[in-house]
Formats: C-alpha cells, structure tokens, sequence
C-alpha cells in the first residue's frame, strides 16, 4: 500500500497493553484518511452515548496518506473523540510537525482507550513503543512540557503533542497543543487527554512514506505549489499578514462580531489588524511541514518573549467578541492560552457570554467577589479569567465548563453565541447566509472552518457570491465545501491549500501518491460518506436535527444594527429543509436508508 | 469627495492609509485616477483580483465599475487575501 504505512497503533492505558493492527486498501479508499478513520473506529468501539470523560471514550490520533510526504502543506494529522463540550463528534485538525513525524515512525494512527491510573505518556521510536510515568510533568505548561520530554528521551528531533494544566483539569475546551503553538484546537480534545491521564505523545520515526510513482508524484506536486506560490492569497497575502489580514477585512465588510455578537463592526478593529501586527510584532513567518504558504507569526512580546500568533479567531475572540482593543493584551493572552492549552475561540467565546451575562444582570457582581468585573471593554478580564478557568478556582471553575453550561447556570441561554454548545468563530452570519447555514449544520458544533462558506461569499473564491443569496445554488455550494473540506482533511493537508487549489488538484495529487485512479467525483464521495458518518454519530448519539441543527436567537431574530447588513438576519428556516433535502436526507434531519446504502454505511447503523 | 482607504500591501505602496479624491463619478474612474497617483505597482496589486467597497458592500453586487459614488462615500480597497 502506497502513502499509508498500513499500520494502527492501540493503546490500552487501562491494561498497559500496546497492540497493532494492519489496514487495508479497502479500508483506506473508503475512509482515506483522519477523522475518516476516526470516525470509523467511533462508531465501530465506542458506545455515541457514552459520557466523554469515562474510559470508554476513545481518543484517536490520525494521519492522512499525504501526511510525511512533500504534498504542499502535507504535514496535518487530526485528534477525534467524542466531545465533552457538544457531546457529539469532536475531529480537531492540527499542523506544525507532529503529524509527518508519527507518520515517519510507521504509524498511520492511535487509538487510545481506557484510562491510565496515573500520569503517563506515550514514548514512540518507530517501532519501540512504550507508556512512560509522567508525574513529574503533570501541571507543567505545554513549553516546559516539550522542552523536558525533549531532554528527556536525549533527542532534539522528536515531535510532541501534548495537554497542558487546561488539558488536565478537564476544561470543556481544551486543547491539544504541538511544537508549542500549534492546536488541534476545538471541541475539549484535550481535556479528554487528561481524562485518560495521557499527558503527552513523544514521536520519533526514521522510515519513508512510499509513493507510487515517486517521479509523476513529484511533478504533480511540482505544479501545485507553483500554483500555490502564484497565487494572489496563498503565495501573497497569507505570507505577508497571516490569517489577520482579515480583521480588517471581515470588519469593512460588516460581519465582524463585537461584544458578543450585539454589534457587527469594531470601531477599533483597526488597532488589531493584521497590519498593526505586522508593524509591532512580527519577527518572521513560520511554515508547517512542507508548507510553501507559511501563514505562522512568530511574533514577541517584551511580556512574553518570542511567541506565536495571534492568528485572525484568536485576536477577534480575545478582542472585539469582548470589546477589547489593546492587541498586546490580545498577544499575551493568547500566548497563555497556548501555554495551558486552551482553545481560544472557545476561551473567548466563553468569556464574551460571561461579559453579557453579566451586563444583563445574570451573573451578580456578588457572584464574582474580589475578582474584576466582567465588563466589556476590561482589559483586566483576559489573563485574570483565562488563568483562573484552567486551573477551574474561583469563577473560573464555572467559565472551565464552556459557554453554553454557564450561561444554563444563570438563566441566560439566549446568550450564549454557540451551536451544539460549542462558540461561534469570528463572522457574524447575518453578513454570509450560507456560512451561518454551514454553522447550524456543521458536525462538530459551530465552526468555520469545515465548510468555509466566507471564501466564496465574501472573499471570492473560487467565485464571488451574494452574500445574502439563499438559492439552491447556495446550498448546493455549502455540501460540497463541506465534502470537499473533508477529504483534503482526510488526505493530511491543509485547507488553506483551497485558496489557489481546486477539486481536482487534490485527486491528482492522491492518485499519484497512492497509485489510485479515482475521479474527482469518487473523492468527493469519500468526503460525503465522512461527513454522513459523523452525522450519523451524533445522531446515535442523541442528535435532534429540528432543534439543534440551530444558530442562536439572536442571529436569526434580531436584525443587524448597522453597517454593510443593516436590517439583516440569517434565513435559517428557509434554508434548512433545501440543505435536507438535498443532501438527501429526511425531512427530519435524518439520514434515510437509501442514503446508508448507497455510502456504504450500513454496518455502522 | 470620496474617502479611500487602503488596506495590507496597497499601503505601503501608495505609502498611506487613505486618500480623499475629488472629482470621480463611478468606482472606474476612481481606479483610474488612483492608478495615476499611485503608478504600475499599485495598479499590478490589484488589477487582476481585489475587493473594492462602497460603504461596507462590494461593487460585485452593485454596478461593478460602473458603481455611482457620491459625496462622503467611504471606498474601501484590499488586494487579494484570503485566511481563516
């Protein structure tokens, strides 16, 4: 088999037993790779019912077949779950250099079961595989986490995805972090790492991928990255501001969310721009492997040193969603949710439901003592909260639970920005009908970035369209982002790729790699059996569609104040049954049996 | 009078934030004066691919550049970006 290694590694951190387990090519062309394997291995072992934090949750690490190889930006592996902030499906994507390297180490994934009865972590020199006591780095923060393991096993080249203290103290929306700042960020991936006591995964490979045809590969790739490097946004405008040239962009185009969502446009936007970034901060660009983008900041802080980011949802979630300006506020705090292991779209997103909670009278200021106020606007929140939710003292035992349980604390749900209990990113759909229709549906909860539907309503690619259009066309447009999404993530690169790269660039580069002849439509497919496989999840896993395939009140009642979407809601209703409708599924949100049939997803049912 | 104002790469060529122009009657002719002031480069960063906004809503879905400006317009113009 080509571009896989063909081989599973399981973990039992109950026993302690290490096993492995061969795929097949059967296997690999129906699921192709990542949160396509993982969603097969959820819904083949685990119970969707099962609470997320007990040891009969399943955490899945996962490469796709490009993963190691020179593909443009073929460096991404994923971490799948169950998730303990939705309690649905929770497939968190992650660049950096852990991927290719688990990859180099003949491994396509981990599948991690049970619950380690004290700290460990798992060491892995290619085929030396062992489950090591890690009491002594349990409570450290992910940069000393690193830097000890590194010591430790006495080589500077490993790769480690780790949990910090936010990871271990099992708050809703912590992440798993790699090579510092890099995130398999949404949905508490890694507080269902901490759960199972697995504090870090230490990786070392000395193998190759092997390619089909080695010499058609390389051309292929050739030409893609020159595509890529050609490309106005993926060899221009990403290098040089990062993923924050779109502050200001999303802000003059009126859909930037302020002060939880309550306004569309930030009157200091400007002051954390990208641009203003570049001009105070930035040191340099860093790429992920195999990268010829390179949309990375490093960035310093006197505060903080040589750090990274922030990217555009961390500077608008600990920024305009809570009515802050001050960017170096915005650089450190996002350096400490990296440091603890934070996902800060949720971070920010809980905070900004705090914040209105607490202007509407909900949470009392009695509520939060000597604590500073949860005002919008108040610097002092940011690094107070963030510090006080990881290690869950004080209030910050109440914010660790996530957006939507305290805003259920207090009587205020209407005031949580979030679907599927999870928090909106940074674009208020009311400017982007079909990006607020790709919120309500998405699989894992509110999320942009699995059906990145701003590219063509706002952006312009890989067309322009109106944004408040509501046509089939729309919709039609919405499924197939979401399939295509899924299957450059199952293939382990990065949908940044999309920018300069289209459908069939990712079919070329597969069948060159994998020996394969599969048409475009056949990928596509792949990426439609994954996105119903997840559904199918959370369905089995107590999914109501009518009520849950949802966006908050407020986006779909209460029109847009002012600016570009003056007058505007998102026309959720009128969208929903077409969406159902045609991706084939029942009028009630669920998927029919001829639609099982012709995926082949019977057996899971 | 119109306000423009220029967003990543196209200020440091045209080296400010924004302008204020006089004198134009469609988003066309603003390109045309504002390629005049600004020369080639400026021109090549945005000729091919770009996002022009006329109070917060592009020109795609107005009259293109045919689009009418009126006085105490903002446009706003961005080369080609993209993130996420």
């Amino acid at each position: 088999m080509y571009g896989y290694q063909g081989k599973i590694l399981r973990v039992n951190l109950t026993t302690g037993k290490i096993s492995e387990e061969k795929i097949d090519e059967e296997f690999a062309k129906k699921w192709l790779g990542t949160r396509g394997f993982g969603i097969h291995f959820l819904l083949k072992e685990i119970d969707p019912k099962v609470e997320p934090f007990s040891p009969e949750n399943k955490l899945i690490f996962a490469t796709g077949p490009l993963t190691g190889t020179t593909a443009p930006t073929g460096g991404r592996y994923m971490v799948i779950t169950k998730s303990p902030l939705t309690g649905y499906i929770a497939m968190a994507n992650s660049g950096g250099f852990f991927g290719a390297e688990l990859k180099f180490a003949g491994w396509d994934a981990i599948i991690f079961e049970g619950k380690a009865e004290h700290p460990v972590y798992l060491y892995i020199n290619d085929d030396q595989v062992e489950l090591r006591d890690a009491s002594h780095i349990w409570g450290k923060v992910v940069s000393e986490t690193e830097k000890i393991l590194t010591e430790e096993v006495g080589d500077k080249k490993v790769q480690i995805a780790s949990i910090g203290p936010a990871g271990e103290n099992l708050v809703r929306f912590a992440a798993v972090m790699n090579n510092g700042h890099r995130a398999a960020g949404r949905g508490g991936v890694g507080a269902v790492m901490g759960s199972k006591n697995l504090k870090a995964v230490v990786v070392r490979g000395h193998k190759k991928v092997e390619i089909a045809d080695r010499a058609k590969f390389m051309s292929v790739v050739k030409e893609k990255i020159e595509k890529l490097k050609n490309d106005p946004v993926a060899g221009g405008g990403l290098p040089k501001y990062g993923t924050a040239v779109l502050v200001n962009i999303i802000n003059q185009n009126g859909l930037y969310p302020t002060r939880n969502f309550q306004d569309s446009q930030f009157e200091y936007a400007e002051e954390q721009s990208g641009e203003a970034l570049a001009s105070k901060y930035l040191v340099k660009n860093k790429p992920c492997f195999a990268c010829p983008i390179g949309c990375g900041r490093v960035t310093r802080h006197p505060a903080v040193g040589v750090t990274e980011g922030p990217e555009y949802e961390s500077t608008w979630a600990l920024g305009a969603h809570l009515g802050i300006n001050d960017l170096a506020s915005i650089v450190i705090a996002n350096h400490l949710c990296d440091e603890y292991g934070l996902d800060t779209i949720s971070t920010g997103g809980t905070l900004a439901t705090a914040m209105e909670l607490y202007e509407k009278g909900l949470i009392k200021p009695e509520e939060l003592g000597d604590a500073p106020p949860l005002r919008f606007g108040n610097t002092e929140v940011l690094h107070y909260y963030i510090e006080k939710l990881t290690f869950r003292e004080g209030f910050g035992d109440k914010l660790a639970e996530g957006g939507y349980r305290l805003a259920e604390m207090h009587n205020g749900v209407e005031y949580f920005m979030g679907v599927k209990k999870q928090e909106l990113p940074a674009y208020d759909p009311r400017g982007a009908e079909g990006h607020g229709l790709g919120y309500a549906t998405n699989n894992r909860g509110g999320c942009h970035i699995k059906n990145y539907m701003i590219s063509p309503e706002i952006l312009g690619y890989p067309y322009k369209m109106d944004p408040h259009d509501i046509s089939d066309d729309k919709v039609k447009m919405l499924i197939v982002f979401q399939d295509l999404t899924a299957v450059i993530d199952a293939a382990g690169l990065c949908v940044f790729t999309t920018f300069g790269l289209g459908a069939d660039d990712y079919r070329d580069m597969l069948n060159a790699a994998l020996g394969w002849d599969l048409t475009t439509e056949e990928y596509l497919k792949i990426g439609e059996r994954i996105w119903n496989a997840e559904r199918l999840f959370n369905l089995k896993a107590g999914l109501e569609p009518l009520k849950e395939d949802s966006l908050p009140k407020r986006l779909v009642g209460e029109p847009v104040k002012d600016g570009p979407n003056k007058g505007h809601v998102v026309r959720l209703k009128e969208m929903l049954p077409r969406y159902y409708s045609l991706r084939g599924w029942a009028g009630d949100g669920k998927i029919p049996e001829e639609k099982i049939k012709e995926l082949g997803l019977e057996e899971y049912v | 009078m119109v306000r423009v104002k220029f967003f990543a790469t196209l200020r440091s060529i045209a080296g400010k934030r924004e302008v204020e122009i006089k004198g134009v009657k469609t988003v066309g002719e603003l390109l045309e004066k504002l390629y005049a002031e600004f020369g080639e480069e400026f021109k090549n960063e945005i000729e091919e691919r770009r996002m022009i906004l006329v109070n917060g809503k592009n020109i795609d879905h107005l009259n293109g550049l045919d689009t009418e400006l009126s006085d105490g317009d903002i446009v706003s113009i961005f080369p080609p970006a993209g993130g996420g």
